[in-house]
């Protein structure tokens, strides 16, 4: 094993955290590198310094007056109801069913809508060429391109045809 | 007996978990009376799901799963307020109102350097630290209260790991002067 990858699985085997077989790795590598046993042995010291500090931190606690009428506060929780959900599944988890559900529906209506509208307007629904160009031959020949431009608006049709050659153009 | 309603049942299966609960709530909460509030609730959701409960958990683990899930909503929800406010506070700066000197810092509480070291976590990390080192949990317990995998719990304990330990040589060096 090297420095790199001991240093890596470091903080998991300095709480014990690791596999048996990288433990073993582990232990080999740090038996035989004294900078990786060194940077160890600072981490264990640091992190039960850590430890030591938090557990002697003061943490708060519970007036007996606020436990007691915490208590009481549940006990009247369940005589008010059976009928009251259980905030665990009841009232956190219904929201996200129901709403699970309204988007499986839409789904299941737009797909059900867009199959019983049948296919869309074919060829021969397209609008005919403008009259400028009827000489530019029959309407199926005729290729256009519209161009908008974004900051005026302006839009310019292009009208090419079977060979993509410019044939007109129309605002 | 209080699985199967009985309500008085409920503090002598809870009592021997107040202290712990509230710590916990307290590490994942940085704060006080947010601490009290997530306990509070956390026992009051444990005492309306006992009924499905699952007796082969462990019941200490299952309070603190829902304790953990309680910090971590309250915790969403108090991002969404500090960013209602630092964005309503903005607005009112831009109008020419001057915001009140002592806004935003009504709750905050003097936290001593141990927490600072926890504030250098993500929040994945503080909860997989708080419980397996703090609470000393055991890595499959960890992943269990949280609901995530084992790999999950091992990669954010040794980030965990590794940033408090530079926390502790940045912000305490004393500490490491005492070796």
């Amino acid at each position: 094993m090297t420095c790199r990858k001991a240093c890596k699985l470091m903080p998991l085997f300095a709480g014990d955290d690791l596999g048996p077989r990288r433990t073993r790795a582990v232990r080999a590598h740090v038996g035989a590198c004294p900078a990786c046993r060194r940077e160890l042995e600072e981490l264990r010291e640091a992190l039960s310094r850590f430890k030591a500090a938090a557990t002697a931190e003061s943490v708060p606690d519970w007036s007996e007056g606020e436990w007691k009428a915490l208590m009481v506060r549940a006990a009247g929780g369940t005589a008010r109801g059976g009928a009251e959900k259980g905030a665990w599944g009841g009232r956190a988890l219904l929201p996200r069913w129901a709403a699970a559900s309204a988007l499986g529906a839409l789904i299941g209506l737009a797909v059900l809508s867009a199959l019983l509208r049948g296919p869309g307007p074919g060829p021969a629904d397209r609008p005919e060429p403008p009259l400028a160009l009827a000489d530019a031959g029959r309407a199926q020949d005729v290729v256009s391109m519209t161009m908008v431009s974004q900051e005026t608006g302006l839009q310019i049709v292009w009208f090419l045809d079977r060979n993509f050659d410019y044939k007109g153009e129309q605002e | 007996m209080v699985l199967s309603g009985r309500a008085e049942a409920f503090e002598p299966l809870v009592t021997p978990y107040r202290g712990p609960i509230l710590a916990l709530a307290y590490r994942l909460t940085r704060d006080r009376e947010d601490a009290r509030e997530v306990a509070q609730e956390a026992f009051l959701k444990a005492f309306r799901s006992l009924g499905r409960f699952d007796l082969s958990r462990s019941f200490r683990n299952w309070l603190f799963q829902i304790a953990a899930n309680e910090a971590r909503d309250r915790l969403r929800s108090a991002k969404r307020e500090r960013a209602a406010f630092e964005a309503a506070a903005r607005e009112g700066t831009a109008a020419g109102t001057a915001p009140a000197p002592e806004a935003g810092r009504e709750r905050r509480e003097t936290r001593s350097g141990i927490m600072r070291a926890l504030d250098a976590l993500g929040r994945r990390e503080r909860e997989v630290f708080v419980l397996r080192d703090l609470q000393e949990l055991d890595i499959r317990e960890t992943a269990r209260v949280l609901g995530c995998s084992s790999i999950s719990v091992r990669v954010n304990l040794s980030s965990a790991r590794r940033k408090i330990r530079e926390a502790i040589r940045r912000d305490f060096p004393h500490l490491e002067e005492q070796r």
